[in-house]
């Protein structure tokens, strides 16, 4: 009876992970630290609006000119939504575990970014990287036209200009054309451009 | 979110228990007598029970946390080592504290999971104060949610002083003037979009991501051949539920290019 025990535990062999002494065996698609590649991020803030706990932050500097991403390891859930949602792959998951610290301003890294401001009202609106990132998926969705964006008076006409099919080449130079624009300023280009061009469509503004 | 529209002035802070120089001294002559016997007495502070199994989950036999000597006990007032789980709910603040003090001086307290750490994904919530290190003083914080066994093990390895933490904080600031680079610049920007989307339509956002990296690889390096190129990427493919899918993004290549 107890001779098959010995040779029960001799055919097992040992069961326990050797981890601290060994690297430990992780299995394919191991959710870790997200690890954060600061040149290929563009600061859109995708992965801040996904992050379900928060860890992830986007904040403007108090002088307006920087905008900063940053991740608190410690509220992090490493659900992975940051590495889906990221548009130029920035953000990965990667398959380093020992984020245990002493002290709590360790669990914190962060990345400040250069801010555009719109060409006609000078508010912050971007980040520099992310509109220079925009304006040259633009051009190669274009066909290689690359307008320089932010010409006031091509951006009041582009949204009177017969309306063009989502993603044809006057389209994208329509995009292109008010890409150095903030949301308020083009919103108003728009509000202005439908006054202008109700008369023609029978008076009807909606 | 309650931190950021209600006047920090106007919330309710608990004061933490602050340490004294002498506590610190005697904490650091703990570590160094402690060798392998560890007491451990873990607090539930709130948290969902996740933290509590990967606790028993380094405990059985296959991460044996006892090579270690740390050893699990019952009562605070055998511990060496208070581990506190969850975001600290308002009700189990005096309870926490009880346990504290319970426990004989000098103790190491850790703070386990994300919960633990900052709040995590309570951290917001109400009836939370969002972290141990609100009313303790905490030595060591995992992160985690939960911590996976190897975590924890390295977690107290750290704690007693064993290994050297290897996150350090870091902040960047990056010079105007930087590019990203484009993904897959070779291959037409509607193609890439719409076999991206397929793929990940097919197979979810992180495994059709793969995939779709898989396959815009091929047709960046394809060559003269890209279909011949793609149609061997198929037929070397073990997977039939990844062939599948691939086999969709070759259609949808097909009819992006005769389009």
């Amino acid at each position: 009876m107890m001779l098959k025990l010995f040779k029960e535990i001799r055919k097992t062999g040992c069961g326990t992970v050797g981890y601290p002494y060994a690297p430990l065996d992780l299995p394919k698609g191991y959710r870790g630290k997200p690890s954060h590649d600061e040149a290929a991020c563009i600061a859109c803030g995708a992965c801040a609006v996904a992050c379900p706990p928060n860890a992830i932050s986007m904040e403007l500097s108090s002088e307006q000119d920087q905008i900063t991403w940053a991740i608190n390891y410690g509220r992090c859930v490493f659900c992975g939504r940051c590495e889906e949602v990221c548009p130029t792959f920035a953000v990965k998951l990667s398959e380093e575990f020992e984020l245990a610290v002493m002290s709590k301003d360790d669990l914190e890294e962060s990345c400040a970014y250069p801010v555009a401001t719109c060409a006609r009202c000078g508010k912050p609106y971007a980040s520099a990287k992310e509109i220079d990132y925009a304006r040259r998926v633009l051009a190669q969705a274009g066909g290689g036209e690359a307008a320089g964006g932010g010409a006031p008076a091509a951006a009041s006409e582009a949204p009177g200009a017969p309306a063009a099919s989502a993603g044809s080449p006057a389209d994208v130079a329509a995009s292109l054309s008010k890409i150095g624009l903030c949301l308020e300023c083009r919103r108003r280009d728009d509000g202005v451009a439908a006054v202008r061009h109700a008369p023609a469509q029978g008076g009807a503004l909606c | 979110m309650l931190e950021a529209s209600f006047p920090a002035a106007l919330q309710y802070q608990p004061d933490p228990v602050v340490l004294d120089a002498k506590m610190a001294e005697a904490k650091a002559k703990l570590l160094e007598s402690i060798k392998r016997s560890v007491y451990v007495y873990r607090v539930d502070c709130g948290g969902c029970n996740g933290c509590e199994i990967e606790i028993f989950g380094t405990i059985t036999a296959a991460f044996d946390a006892e090579r270690f000597g740390i050893k699990v006990v019952p009562s605070p007032r055998h511990a060496d080592v208070l581990v506190y789980t969850g975001a600290v709910t308002r009700a189990m603040r005096m309870p926490a504290l009880r346990a504290y003090h319970a426990a004989p001086d000098p103790k190491i307290v850790v703070s386990y999971g994300a919960c633990g750490c900052t709040g995590g994904i309570f951290h917001d919530n109400y009836c939370v104060w969002g972290g141990t290190d609100k009313i303790l003083p905490v030595d060591v914080f995992i992160p985690g949610c939960p911590p996976t066994p190897a975590q924890t093990i390295y977690g107290f390895a750290v704690a007693l002083g064993l290994l050297d933490q290897k996150l350090h904080a870091s902040h960047h600031v990056e010079e105007p003037g930087f590019a990203a680079p484009l993904a897959f610049p070779d291959v037409p920007y509607k193609v890439r979009v719409a076999i991206e989307r397929e793929a990940r339509a097919l197979s979810g956002y992180r495994w059709g991501k793969e995939i779709a990296d898989e396959f815009l690889d091929v047709l960046d390096a394809g060559g003269a051949d890209v279909l011949g190129a793609v149609d061997a990427l198929i037929e070397r493919e073990p997977d039939p539920r990844r062939a599948e899918v691939l086999s969709a993004l070759r259609r949808v290549l097909m009819a992006k290019v005769v389009a």
